[in-house]
């Protein structure tokens, strides 16, 4: 495209206003940012940056709540904000189309996708419904959707998550629009599924001269597909530049702050603790589901088979995996919130994985958990310190003494003790979870395993909590079994890795061998499709690699 | 690594604990204002029944039956005197005054409709309790209650008080059972959910014992649906205690309660209106306003509710 010809979408000075007695005035600050035909600009944000709005108040959206308080976006020239509801319904699909984060909500779960398609075209075409059928078989075909027949026949929850997205992607294609809004459209898949949707968006975008406005908090991914990018924070778009620009040379120093907080894919050189004693160790483990009811029977599912492992003093141990692989299942047995079904859980020559529930008070204060979701890892009744001394007075520590201690946990996780007798809801998320690390520790564990502890929150908030808690593994000498499923995080934290797939471990090893040489064939596809591979960002010092 | 914007940025600047907060939605909701309002007034009349100018409610008079409202009797006092007693809404077939006999009423039915609330939901959230927490009890539990729900809660009262001597205390066990299902089905159902929250699951490892596990975590969770839901189950019970003595297995007709008062006003209702219209408004009134408090409850407390029901 020419330099000269008029963007798709030009956003001038775009205001939206918050409904008074939010934590901000404005949602939107005076944003201007533009994308031309054929071009894909990422709109990169932490949460609560706005990002969402903006897609919403360019679509005809906006929640009633939230006002339009100045500016402009132009659609091909038109600006949509002044545009009557008519003329906005004429303008979706046909102009502009926007995909969702979750593709299971987005779609109608009692319509088969073909007729949600085809709804797309009887409302905004007049083709007869012979011509209709044969778009539709032809739009799915370009998602690449195998059996065209076959899924316009399906219902949604008959399809997989990156299915569901493709028929999103083909709801919203269908009618070539100029302009495709993709808000987090990959956040909800897994890795290689993500891997996929993205260069499927690629293509079709390439093919059909669309331009696309990509929202991502995720780095990897502007790396992996944006031409230009937009960053904003708190409404405010502070830096619009070329995608290899800006990744290289971040002028702004948010931008930089953000680029600098995203894990590396390459692991951090660290000694084993080799020599360690064990802590826990587990043989065979396995856990099986049967789908029984009162009367039937019905098939058996493992989510977790034959998985041994053992964990070292002042050692991490990553499980990496797949929605589904089976390692939230392998942690929730080894904290013991959850049965084996069979296999044995060793803790100081001890079987505690078939130990009765009064045995097992005298076990769980060794092993600690900490949970992905800040939101609801605190119980909202509850101030902060009552949720981190409730530990301790269960094992006959003194009211008095558990503050005290309480407060010293405070402080060791960069909280100010004096906030103990707040209620969770007054917390970030970040300061939720540093919380939650303050519980699990309060009991003083041998063992700490961070169920995707990281997952839920901003990078920028992420990187201090991996910092934490690889320093309090140190400083306390534990040994921490982290689930992630983010190989950059895995990269950065853990001494050894386990991969595992549809609950089996594929394979396990020191992490630099396992990065640099994987072995198994399933590893090697994890990392073929971990976004942004080919960039190593700022945080090993080093700008570019692809 | 920059080390962080997120350490040094203190707790947010204390927003109202969740309390307070909830105390000024209520407040401004206008169903729980009215419905509460009319419930205290209610509440005023049953306890001062004796001194709002009323007489005997089970007094018999024969010289006066069947009387409109507005009648003025001539009684001849003690001291040989004679004062005026008006009867502002009449008498019934036995001449008792139905001024005395409605505000005193009251009293039945509050007490029904209070006692029947906490009773069944306290019954029913122990159930409910075990039935949510304890998994392999569930089932039996669950099936023993739809049972209880299959059966018509009416018919069942009926069976209840005929087994029994009628009276108040039989009337409000026999309305008790049928709603335990209700409250059982609620309780259990937010157990389910809740022992499933990551802060639960905390606890546990933390090595929370059960019962203390079930009291800090779970059950405050269960009290704000609970308060609605015993709201409309004092509704249903007012209504069907009126029911009951209408029929004539409630209360004793010499216990007035505005389901008798109505019972006894039946035969004449063409001639003599006012023996059921002046109970019935007030009951209908009762019940609106009971109605009112639960549905604005609803709202402010649990918004997720109102989708459901």
């Amino acid at each position: 495209m020419s330099g000269s010809a008029r963007p798709v979408l030009d956003v001038r000075g775009l205001t939206i206003a918050l409904p008074s007695g939010a934590d901000r005035a404005l949602a939107v600050d005076r944003a201007g940012f533009s994308v031309n035909a054929s071009e894909i600009v990422c709109l990169v944000g932490e949460s609560g940056s706005g990002k969402s709005v903006i897609a919403q108040a360019t679509m005809g959206l906006l929640p009633a709540a939230l006002r339009v308080a100045g500016g402009q976006v132009l659609l091909d020239g038109e600006d949509v904000l002044t545009a009557s509801e008519a003329r906005l319904r004429e303008l979706r699909c046909t102009r502009m189309s926007m995909i969702f984060q979750e593709p299971m909500t987005a779609l109608n779960p009692v319509m088969t996708c073909g007729d949600q398609i085809d709804e797309v075209l009887a409302t905004h075409t007049a083709l007869s419904a012979a011509h209709r059928r044969l778009r539709i078989l032809e739009i799915v075909r370009d998602v690449q959707l195998p059996e065209p027949e076959r899924m316009i026949a399906s219902y949604p929850h008959q399809l997989s998550g990156g299915q569901r997205q493709r028929i999103m992607i083909a709801m919203a294609l269908v009618l070539n629009p100029r302009l495709l809004i993709a808000d987090e459209p990959t956040t909800a898949l897994d890795v290689t599924t993500q891997a996929q949707i993205l260069q499927l968006i690629r293509e079709l975008q390439r093919k059909h001269d669309t331009g696309v406005l990509f929202i991502t908090h995720d780095f990897g991914v502007v790396a992996e597909i944006a031409d230009r990018v937009a960053v904003l924070r708190q409404g405010e778009v502070v830096e619009f530049a070329p995608a290899r620009e800006l990744l290289a040379h971040p002028r702004h120093d948010y931008t930089r702050m953000l680029i600098a907080a995203v894990p590396s894919l390459k692991p951090r050189h660290r000694e084993i603790a080799s020599g360690a004693p064990i802590v826990l160790s587990t043989e065979q483990l396995t856990k099986t589901y049967s789908r029984t009811g009162w009367l039937r029977r019905g098939a058996d599912v493992a989510a977790a088979e034959s998985v041994s492992l053992e964990i070292r003093r002042g050692e991490t141990l990553g499980i990496v995996g797949e929605s589904g692989s089976g390692k939230s299942t392998v942690a929730r047995c080894i904290a013991r919130l959850i049965e084996p079904s069979a296999g044995r859980i060793m803790l100081d020559g001890v079987d505690v994985a078939q130990l009765a529930a009064g045995a097992l008070h005298r076990f769980r204060r060794r092993v600690q958990i900490v949970f992905q979701d800040p939101y609801r890892s605190l119980n909202p009744r509850r101030t902060v310190g009552d949720s981190i001394v409730e530990g301790p007075m269960n094992y006959g520590i003194g009211r008095d003494a558990a503050l005290a201690k309480a407060r010293r946990l405070m402080d060791l996780v960069r909280l100010d003790p004096k906030s103990l007798d707040r209620y969770p809801h007054q917390f970030s998320g970040g300061q939720r979870q540093r919380v939650c690390i303050a519980r699990a520790l309060a009991i003083e564990p041998e063992l700490l395993i961070a169920d995707e502890a990281v997952s839920a929150l901003d990078v920028s908030v992420q990187a201090q909590v991996l910092a934490l808690l690889d320093e309090i593994r140190t400083q306390l000498n534990l040994a921490m079994l982290f689930i992630t499923h983010d190989l950059r995080v895995a990269a950065q934290v853990c001494d050894r890795v386990a991969v595992m797939q549809q609950g089996r471990i594929v394979e396990q090893g020191p992490v630099g061998e396992l990065f640099e040489h994987p072995q198994h064939e399933y590893t090697r596809a994890l990392f073929a499709a971990a976004p942004g591979r080919n960039w190593a960002f700022a945080s090993d010092g080093l700008t570019s690699a692809g | 690594m920059s080390v962080a914007a997120d350490l040094t940025d203190s707790v947010r600047a204390s927003p109202p604990a969740p309390q307070t907060q909830v105390g000024r939605r209520l407040l401004r909701n206008p169903g729980v204002v009215a419905g509460a309002a009319i419930l205290a007034l209610m509440f005023s009349i049953a306890l001062a029944a004796p001194w709002l100018g009323t007489v005997d409610p089970a007094a018999i008079n024969p010289a006066v039956r069947n009387k409109l409202p507005g009648y003025e009797e001539t009684i001849r006092n003690a001291d040989g005197r004679e004062s005026t007693l008006v009867h502002h809404m009449g008498t019934d077939t036995l001449g008792r005054d139905v001024y005395s006999r409605v505000v005193y009423g009251a009293r039945a039915s509050l007490l029904v409709g209070a006692s029947v609330a906490l009773i069944s939901v306290a019954i029913g959230l122990v159930i409910g309790l075990i039935a949510g927490y304890i998994r392999w009890l569930d089932g039996i539990v669950m099936r023993v209650m739809d049972g209880l729900m299959a059966i018509p809660a009416i018919l069942l009262a009926i069976a209840v008080v005929s087994l029994s001597s009628t009276g108040l205390r039989a009337v409000i066990v026999a309305i008790v059972i049928p709603e335990i299902p209700r409250v059982v089905r609620l309780v259990r159902s937010v157990v389910l959910s809740v022992r499933e929250e990551p802060y639960v699951e905390a606890a546990i490892s933390v090595g929370t014992p059960t019962l203390p596990l079930i009291i800090r975590h779970i059950l405050p969770n269960t009290v704000p649906p609970l308060i609605v839901q015993a709201t409309y189950i004092a509704a249903s019970a007012i209504l069907i205690e009126a029911i009951l003595s209408f029929l004539g297995v409630g209360i004793p007709p010499q216990t007035p309660t505005w389901g008798n008062i109505m019972a006894e006003g039946r035969s004449l209702f063409r001639i003599f209106p006012h023996n059921i219209l002046y109970p019935g408004i007030l009951l209908a009134l009762t019940v609106l306003a009971v109605n009112m408090l639960g549905d604005g409850l609803r709202d402010t407390l649990d918004p997720r509710m109102s989708k459901r029901l």
